[in-house]
């Protein structure tokens, strides 16, 4: 029987499992995002003070194989295998922790979890979902840890700086870039999960020699984490063949304005706030002078600890200055035709491949370069549109060389690629699309929706559309029985067949407060379509 | 449900300026550090903090960006922690190192009482009748607090010898060093920003930064409520 964990709970390993060889499975993913999962082993104090046995995607195992990493495996992001009692007498905690590679934040993550399996069978479970942090890029899921037995518990701590951050906090040492740059960047392949990847995530008695997938990863001096560009980017997980993988900036590491990890290593006082006008630390208002920060066990809730407010205190506000605190949001590098600069912004690159960009008028927010604009004048979509539902569709082409920022309404877009297949999108969801896409309208009637039609665009060929949602969309295969809201839907495979159908309830009238839910749209369609809806009904 | 609550409780104080969540601002308050706030944007505090919504000091400054009205920023003071949001709009919270930000008036929360800043119109842009452009210019070194309505992008403005044209309603801050135009629409076919009134760009050319909001609202809703 699985354990459900929340954050803060503990329970002894030896209550949850008599098995002390376990397969310990993490599952995070965001659309576009990519995860360091990794593993510290620390010594008593905490700290990391031997660093093989940081077990990351550089360096797959510990040296006696007690704490190995496997990889993406049965709907685990990234999987370990622990074995308890071939631990050295030093190690006495493990912590497994998620870092967001590149830009983004914690907040943006999709629900997840840290599952313990022993045995071919789940014993404990932690989920956690993007709702329960914020701006942090890096997270401590949880720990297993040795008081007197070996104990897991459910930590789920955050920290603003990434996984740089974590490693300081362990108190390791960051860097060795200079070994990871003189690395050839070739050396690094491509993520590629193992041919046999189906290991069962049991383990009865294991040979000496276990089937362990090895992670085809280059061979790089250990922690070396100055140099993002190096590591392999994981495939994106999202299932609509498009969202390009994130953009990586090596800068973006250096430059977050406070890292604040709750319980600083080791009780070593940090320096105080850098010279902006502060009088250094006084004991202020409701706060005990001298009052340290508690050092052992990181009581993540409820036991915060109990400085109120007051002077700031603590890790200095690294990186102060205009351009630090903007660093985050920095335009991303260009290089391809279509960049998301952030989740609602969008930029388009001109002139690379010669052709122009319908847009939806007025989502222009900045443009550099020698850009025109005019109005769509064989504006069939828009006049049509327009004509039928009285809402307006303009579009406008952009064409020239330069860079447009496309954005509406702080929606989060995605970039879909089509090569040679199609997309029906809503006609209110079409943000921009690439002008070498042949488009058609496609009108569904039907009793019911409003404006008495849904108009869709069908796009076809080869490029780039941008559809924008309210909202993190859920992307669902369509199967004899999927069924959505007229109103929320925003696209499906066009090889997919839509049909509206109506729920006629004897109740119906029954009682004034009716949902009014009695039109959806269903799909049907080979196996390998699928439809995204979004979260608002427009 | 405690437990499920207490993932948002404060987070301990390590600057004077902090985000809590994307959309909130935190600010550590004391004795002799004042802080100029947007009129509305208190959503909480703790400890003793007074504030004073029509300081003489701040309306003198801001005399023109609203007439006859209250002043669009108050005067906060005393020791405690001061939370403030504008309707869910993302915060960014940015320490000035003797440098200079020019931000639009919707987009300012708060900063500290003693930098430098000033009121002005954008010039060469005259929006909508009745309600110009304005922008809060704050220089010196410390605390400033922004927010957008999305999540911004920062853009270099000097990379090439082409200007950088932006919606202004989705302009939210640039370095005063960058010389500013207004710009009409070019064509007269053409038809870009909001449908609504004229179409309208601002030019940006020099060396510096512009940030800009992935949303064309630019309501102030603070100055809405009153």
């Amino acid at each position: 029987m699985a354990r459900e964990f929340q954050r803060g709970h503990k329970a002894r390993i030896s209550d949850l499992t008599a098995g002390t060889d376990l397969y310990v499975g993490v599952q995070i993913a965001s659309p576009g995002l990519t995860f360091d999962i990794s593993c510290f082993g620390l010594d008593a104090d905490e700290r990391l003070s031997d660093d093989r046995y940081f077990v990351f995607f550089n360096q797959p195992k510990s040296p006696e194989e007690s704490l190995q990493l496997l990889g993406a495996q049965a709907g685990d992001t990234e999987s370990f295998r622990v074995t308890l009692d071939r631990l050295p007498a030093h190690v006495h905690r493990l912590s497994f922790t998620a870092a967001i590679d590149g830009a983004g934040q914690m907040s943006q993550i999709g629900p997840g979890y840290i599952r313990i399996v022993a045995g071919g069978e789940e014993v404990a479970r932690y989920p956690f979902t993007g709702s329960e942090f914020t701006t942090e890029r890096a997270v401590m899921l949880g720990d297993f840890y040795l008081k007197d037995v070996w104990r897991f518990a459910a930590i789920g701590q955050g920290f603003d700086g990434g996984l740089e951050a974590l490693l300081k906090n362990f108190g390791g040492e960051v860097a060795e870039e200079q070994q990871a740059a003189q690395q050839p960047m070739g050396a690094a392949p491509a993520f590629a999960p193992p041919a046999q990847a189906a290991v069962p995530p049991a383990f009865g008695v294991p040979p000496q020699a276990s089937q362990t997938p090895q992670i085809p990863h280059a061979p790089q001096p250990a922690p070396s984490f100055g140099t993002p560009a190096a590591s392999p980017p994981a495939p994106p997980q999202t299932p609509p063949s498009a969202y390009p993988p994130p953009q990586r900036n090596p800068q973006i590491h250096t430059a977050h304005t406070i890292a604040a990890p709750v319980f600083p290593p080791g009780g070593a006082v940090p320096p105080p706030p850098p010279g902006d006008g502060l009088p250094p630390q006084p004991p202020q208002f409701g706060q005990a002078p001298g009052q340290t920060m508690p050092l052992a066990p990181p009581a993540p809730f409820g036991a915060q600890p109990s400085a109120p407010y007051g002077q700031p205190q603590g890790v200095p506000a690294a990186g102060a200055g205009l351009q630090a605190a903007l660093q985050p949001y920095r335009e991303t590098p260009t290089g391809q035709r279509w960049t998301p600069q952030n989740q609602q912004l969008m930029r388009v690159e001109l002139g690379i491949g010669g052709s122009a960009v319908l847009a939806r008028q007025g989502s222009m927010v900045m443009y550099q370069g020698r850009v025109d604009f005019s109005h769509k004048s064989a504006g069939y979509v828009g006049r049509k549109l327009g004509d039928a539902t009285g809402q307006e569709m303009q579009l406008m082409r952009c064409s020239g060389r330069g860079q447009v920022f496309l954005a509406e309404d702080a929606a989060q877009l995605h970039p879909i690629e089509l090569q040679g297949d199609g997309i029906c999108v809503s006609a209110e969801n079409v943000l921009a699309f690439d002008e070498t896409l042949q488009y058609e309208i496609r009108r569904i009637e039907g009793h019911g929706i409003p404006g008495g039609a849904l108009f869709t665009i069908q796009l076809t060929g080869t490029g780039t559309v941008v559809v924008k949602t309210r909202g993190t969309p859920v992307v669902l295969p369509v199967t004899p029985t999927t069924f959505a809201d007229a109103n929320a839907v925003v696209a499906w495979s066009s090889a997919s067949q839509v049909i509206l159908s109506s729920q006629v309830r004897l109740r119906r009238n029954a009682y004034p407060g009716h949902s009014g839910e009695t039109v959806n749209l269903q799909f049907r369609g080979a196996p390998g379509n699928f439809i995204v809806v979004q979260p608002y009904e427009v | 449900m405690n437990q499920q609550l207490a993932g948002y409780a404060p987070t301990p104080v390590v600057a004077r300026m902090e985000n809590h969540g994307r959309t909130m601002l935190k600010v550590a308050m004391a004795t002799g550090q004042d802080l100029f706030a947007r009129t509305g944007s208190i959503v909480s505090y703790e400890g003793f903090i007074q504030y004073e919504p029509n300081p003489p000091a701040a309306r003198q400054a801001a005399a023109q960006w609203v007439s006859g009205e209250g002043s669009p920023v108050m005067k906060c003071s005393g020791d405690g922690l001061l939370y403030l949001a504008d309707y869910g709009a993302d915060v960014v919270v940015i320490h000035l190192d003797d440098d200079a930000i020019s931000v639009n008036g919707t987009n300012v929360l708060a900063f500290d009482a003693h930098l430098q800043w000033g009121v002005e119109r954008v010039k060469g842009l005259a929006k909508l009748a009745g309600q110009g452009l304005w922008n809060v210019e704050i220089s010196g070194t410390g605390w400033v607090a922004l927010t957008s309505r999305g999540t911004p992008v920062v853009v270099d403005c000097g990379k090439g010898e082409d200007e950088t044209y932006v919606d202004p309603d989705a302009l939210v801050a640039w370095s005063p060093k960058l010389k500013v135009k207004g710009k009409r629409s070019f064509k007269a076919s053409s038809l870009i920003g909001r449908g609504s009134g004229e179409a309208y760009q601002m030019a940006f050319s020099g060396q510096g930064i512009v940030v800009v909001q992935p949303s064309e609202d630019s309501t102030d809703r603070l100055r809405i409520r009153g």
